[in-house]
């Protein structure tokens, strides 16, 4: 009951969020946008069919009318066809946001569990050589270009240049084993790319911990350093750490990772995100940019709520 | 609008606080406090600090390097050519064409120095107005603390931070519509609102502070103090969150031009790495190995230089030696 | 252990014949500084009998923290270690000891109340929860025992409606509550020395008195040895039996308390003394400054570190260091000229 009442509290101060985002998207994608009567008729318009298209479009309409139909379009997760197949964009959204899924959400969890392991070794023994090992292969990893991961690990994993185990781009999926078959350099290229970034992240969480004062008191009580680092200081860096990896979750989800899936050319949203941009398919730029940023602000109050279980500080009436 | 601590408030400022912390110290040996704002004497400290750093050092000598031979272009003494078409197709490296040819027979290594100054470009340009934009407006968002100014600062980059990077660009370029610019608007808009927020802490705890109060007091006004004192005692993490827009730029040119976002007119190492795509499965790597290697030397320098400078500048961090 | 010592209530009761609980011998204390290698603790020595309370006075940075620490080998390391010296805790030289052996020790047989209450106890942990670990460590006791004995000492130090206590979380109790339950946590094992650094210091004015007798009661009562760190003469002279003044890394005096307050023997105590009703005045639980300042220790003067400060000194201060000397039964003095 309580939780519910702070959850409602945490959706009341997201609406202004709510109501930011999706103006900047308006703003910049609809009221400023391109024109898209010539898209949408055919050869030698005549003057009514013009008109009758630009009605359709909203475009006679003032600011906030053309505001409301955005804002209606999101809510009802109707947000017209494709410029280019005539696809409904929602039911596209639908075949590929599973795909996307899929491939980006087993390196996700990979590279932050990793990332997490790595973070409290190197904590562990900071100042030390391991510590110092793993920071520098984190500056590294940070340092090299998501594209220039792509590239190698291809080479190396699908080429006949490298190992060749791997298949070199494509999604045909029907088993368990295909899916790993075809998962398997995606989830390389995203853990190694997000894993300097959380280490270094995770690292800086977890030292920052280990300086309180309450860790001194556990040591001056007997307890254990592993127990310390996995119970004491876990609990607490969750709170950061969590909110980071709920916040990132939305990415993952719809913008789909652009690089990835046009490289290999699997069939995500991703991948019709780029051909949406390159082939000016607005209506899809919009439903993806805007329910990305929705989902994002979902995923805020979630973590608020999250952030309430974890820590006992944050009252009820703040 | 958010009353409590902002999760994300306390990644940046652990992240800030990231770096060599060598023990724990204890709080109540820590007396630096009291002198928490920067004076000179901190930065000849921090700068005495920075030289004793051998990485922050060969850090900054290769960035100077890369610097001066995006100076050389500019001048135009160097890297003049990459355009004309000298040679056949893929030729090999060889004594007129050091890293060899690309697909249309232009030479890849003033292609590659080339590279380099569009990566200065695009970096500093990036680097400058999204911190400038960043500071001062945290600065005001710090300074009127709580106030309608405040939120609106706060609710500007929330809005911002909630649509994924790449797609904002895709944005940005739909309402600028192919202007060459698109790409760096989309990233100054995305990345000061880092700086904003950090600055925006920082500002609260100056504000604090007796000399700030002492002005007020005097009947300075709001404007001037916190373009005379307030931004002035800021810029140790300007110039961090700078190091650190820079290199985000940098890299992120090189995602945004292979998906058709980034640069269009000239080369950069994101046009060579787009162009290296289609040619590493054929064996031919000269375009590949010539941008990423420059890429990623000058990425790291920078990344190096970034931490070594955080660690200079931190002036609770008790280093041992 | 407390049958061992019947008489160590008594002030100045004769004590020969039973070993000291602690004992530390030449101890030094070293920390790398941006400033290089300086001796926070320079080559101390001190004993604590059964059940006898000791005070340990002097300037902040003077090294208080860091023996208190040095005993349990809590000093944050790397910067610091010990390097040289024995400390003797029960009979064993600590120092040698690994993190293993030093694990069963801490919070059994010496446990340790910090000065903040606010910061020492985990946000995230009910107080239960902090409470019952160390008895399932120290004692292997089941959930359950350590839920009863937990709430048992919740109880002995005046905890109203402990039960409850038990299941809320530190930010739900006052500071002087949080330090009722530091108190309670660190006597749960029946610790042999109690170290407690400044534990009141940073309480509400009229909370510290209370804690401080709740610490004096337990103390008596328990027949525990204690080290008490406070910058407060008043709280030494109601609550040990014995002072030891340091002053930069060396201890300057010992005396029975008495005779301390009676006649002190070094100028740098006269100096405390002299400014006590000062403090009670302006309630500021800090010691007043003596004139001067304390030097730094990276740069020591040569002789006498008090020497800069001393109204007595002479250039035979200014040369050599004065060695801890007996000058009167039971009073230990380092000084060329006491008084
Ligand atoms: N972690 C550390 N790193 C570096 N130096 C330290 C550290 N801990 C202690 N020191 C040094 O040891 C000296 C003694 O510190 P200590 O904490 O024991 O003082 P104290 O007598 O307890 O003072 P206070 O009354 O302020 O608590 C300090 O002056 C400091 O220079
Ligand atoms: S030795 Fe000399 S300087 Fe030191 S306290 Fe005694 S009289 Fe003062
Ligand atoms: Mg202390």
């Amino acid at each position: 009951m309580e939780t519910l009442q702070f959850a409602f509290r945490k959706i009341l101060y997201a609406i202004p969020l709510l109501f930011g985002v999706t103006l900047i998207s308006f703003l910049l994608m609809v009221y400023f946008g391109p024109d898209l009567t010539y898209s949408l008729i055919g050869k030698n318009p005549t003057a009514e069919q013009i008109a009758e298209v630009r009605t359709q479009l909203g475009y006679d309409q003032p600011f906030f009318i053309r505001y409301g139909m955005f804002l209606k379009e999101m809510v009802t997760f109707d947000f017209g066809n494709s410029l280019s197949t005539g696809e409904r964009v929602s039911s596209i959204l639908l075949r590929t946001v599973p795909v996307s899924f899929a491939v980006a959400l087993p390196g996700f969890v990979l590279s932050e569990l990793l990332a997490l392991a790595l973070a409290l070794i190197a904590a562990n023994h900071r100042g030390g050589f391991v510590d110092k090992g793993i920071m520098v292969f984190a500056v590294v990893g940070m340092s090299i270009s998501f594209l220039i991961v792509v590239i190698v690990f291809q080479i190396a994993f699908c080429s006949i240049y490298g190992l060749n185990l791997f298949p070199v781009q494509g999604w045909v999926v029907s088993n368990v084993a295909d899916y790993f078959h075809y998962v398997a350099v995606p989830t390389m290229v995203i853990v190694f790319v997000g894993l300097g970034y959380n280490t270094r992240f995770f690292r800086a969480v977890i030292v920052e911990e280990l300086n309180r004062d309450y860790v001194r008191t556990a040591r001056a009580y007997g307890v254990s350093r592993f127990r310390i680092l996995s119970a004491h200081i876990l609990k607490n860096a969750m709170i950061p750490i969590s909110t980071r990896v709920i916040i990132s979750l939305p990415f993952v989800v719809i913008a789909g990772n652009l690089v990835i899936e046009r490289y290999f050319n699997i069939p995500g949203v991703g991948l019709i995100t780029y051909n949406a941009i390159t082939t000016g398919d607005l209506p899809i730029v919009k439903a993806v940019v805007t329910s990305t940023a929705i989902l994002y602000v979902i995923a805020l109050v979630f973590t608020d709520i999250v952030y309430r279980m974890i820590d006992p500080r944050v009252a009820l009436n703040s | 609008m958010e009353p409590e601590p902002q999760p994300s408030e306390r990644r940046e400022e652990s992240s800030l606080a990231e770096g060599g912390v060598t023990g724990p110290v204890p709080v109540d040996i820590l007396t630096a406090d009291a002198s928490h704002y920067r004076s000179e004497s901190l930065w000849t400290k921090s700068i005495r600090k920075f030289a004793r750093d051998p990485m922050g050092i060969a850090a900054l000598v290769i960035v100077s390097v890369f610097f001066a031979i995006a100076c050389g272009v500019w001048a135009g003494w160097i890297g003049q050519n990459w355009s004309s078409l000298q040679a056949d197709g893929y030729t090999g490296m060889s004594r007129e064409h050091w890293f060899g040819t690309n697909i249309n027979g232009q030479d890849i290594y003033a292609r590659t120095i080339q590279g380099t100054k569009t990566a200065f470009e695009v970096g500093l340009i990036v680097a400058v107005l999204s911190t400038v934009i960043g500071g001062i407006l945290g600065a005001v968002a710090g300074y009127f603390d709580r106030t309608i100014v405040d939120e609106v600062i706060m609710w500007l980059y929330g809005c911002l931070d909630a649509i994924p990077f790449y797609l904002f660009v895709a944005a940005v370029a739909f309402a600028l519509r192919d202007q060459p610019y698109a790409m760096h608007v989309a990233m100054i808009a995305t990345f000061w609102s880092s700086t904003c927020r950090i600055v925006r802490g920082e500002v609260i705890k100056i504000k604090s502070l007796e000399y700030v109060q002492a002005a007020k007091a005097l009947g300075v006004g709001s404007m001037t103090i916190i373009f005379r004192h307030v931004i002035p005692n800021t810029f140790h993490i300007l110039l961090v969150q700078g190091t650190i827009a820079f290199v985000s730029a940098i890299k992120s040119e090189v995602i945004l031009t292979y998906l058709g976002l980034g640069v269009k007119h000239g080369v950069s190492w994101g046009t060579m790495l787009s162009e290296s795509t289609f040619e590493v499965s054929a064996g031919i790597f000269n375009n590949f190995i010539a941008a990423s290697s420059f890429l990623f030397l000058l990425v790291i320098a920078f990344n190096l230089f970034a931490d070594a400078l955080q660690d200079a500048l931190d002036p609770k961090k008790v280093t041992a030696s | 252990m407390s049958d061992a010592n019947p008489s160590a209530g008594e002030v100045g009761a004769d004590r020969s014949g039973t070993d000291p609980v602690l004992r530390v011998e030449d101890l030094v204390v070293e920390f790398s500084t941006e400033k290089g290698r300086i001796r926070a603790v320079d080559g101390i020595s001190f004993s604590v009998m059964p059940g006898e309370p000791v005070g340990i006075v002097g300037e902040s940075g003077c090294g208080k923290t860091v023996t208190a620490l040095s005993v349990l080998k809590l000093i944050p390391s790397p910067p610091g270690r010990i390097a040289r010296g024995r400390v003797i805790l029960d009979g064993r030289d600590v120092v040698p000891l690994g993190e293993r052996e030093m694990r069963r020790l801490r919070g059994n047989v010496a446990s340790m109340i910090f000065q903040e209450p606010m910061t020492a106890l985990n946000p995230v942990f009910t107080i239960g929860s902090q409470m019952t670990e160390v008895l399932r460590i120290h004692r292997r006791m089941s959930r359950r025992e350590a839920r009863e004995h937990s709430i048992e000492m919740l109880h002995t130090v005046n905890i109203e409606s402990p039960a409850k206590r038990f299941t809320q979380y530190p930010h739900e109790l006052s500071g002087g509550m949080r330090q009722r339950v530091m108190i309670a946590m660190a006597l749960s094992c029946d610790p042999k020395l109690l170290l407690a650094d400044e534990p009141s210091t940073a309480l509400d004015v009229t909370v510290q008195a209370q804690v401080m007798e709740e610490i004096r009661r337990l103390q008596e009562e328990r027949r525990m040895s204690m080290i008490l760190i406070t910058h407060d003469l008043g709280v030494i002279a109601e609550t040990c039996r014995r002072v030891i003044v340091m002053y930069c890394g060396k201890i300057v005096e010992v005396s029975d308390t008495r005779g301390l307050f009676a006649h002190p023997r070094h100028p740098y105590t006269s100096g405390l003394l002299a400014s006590i009703p000062k403090v009670r005045e302006k309630k500021i639980g800090r010691l007043p400054t003596i004139k001067g300042m304390v030097p730094d220790l990276a740069d020591l003067p040569k002789g006498c570190r008090f020497a800069d400060r001393c109204p007595k000194a002479t250039a035979q201060c200014r040369e050599k260091e004065p060695e801890l000397v007996e000058v009167s039964p039971g009073q230990q003095v380092a000084c060329f000229y006491p008084d």
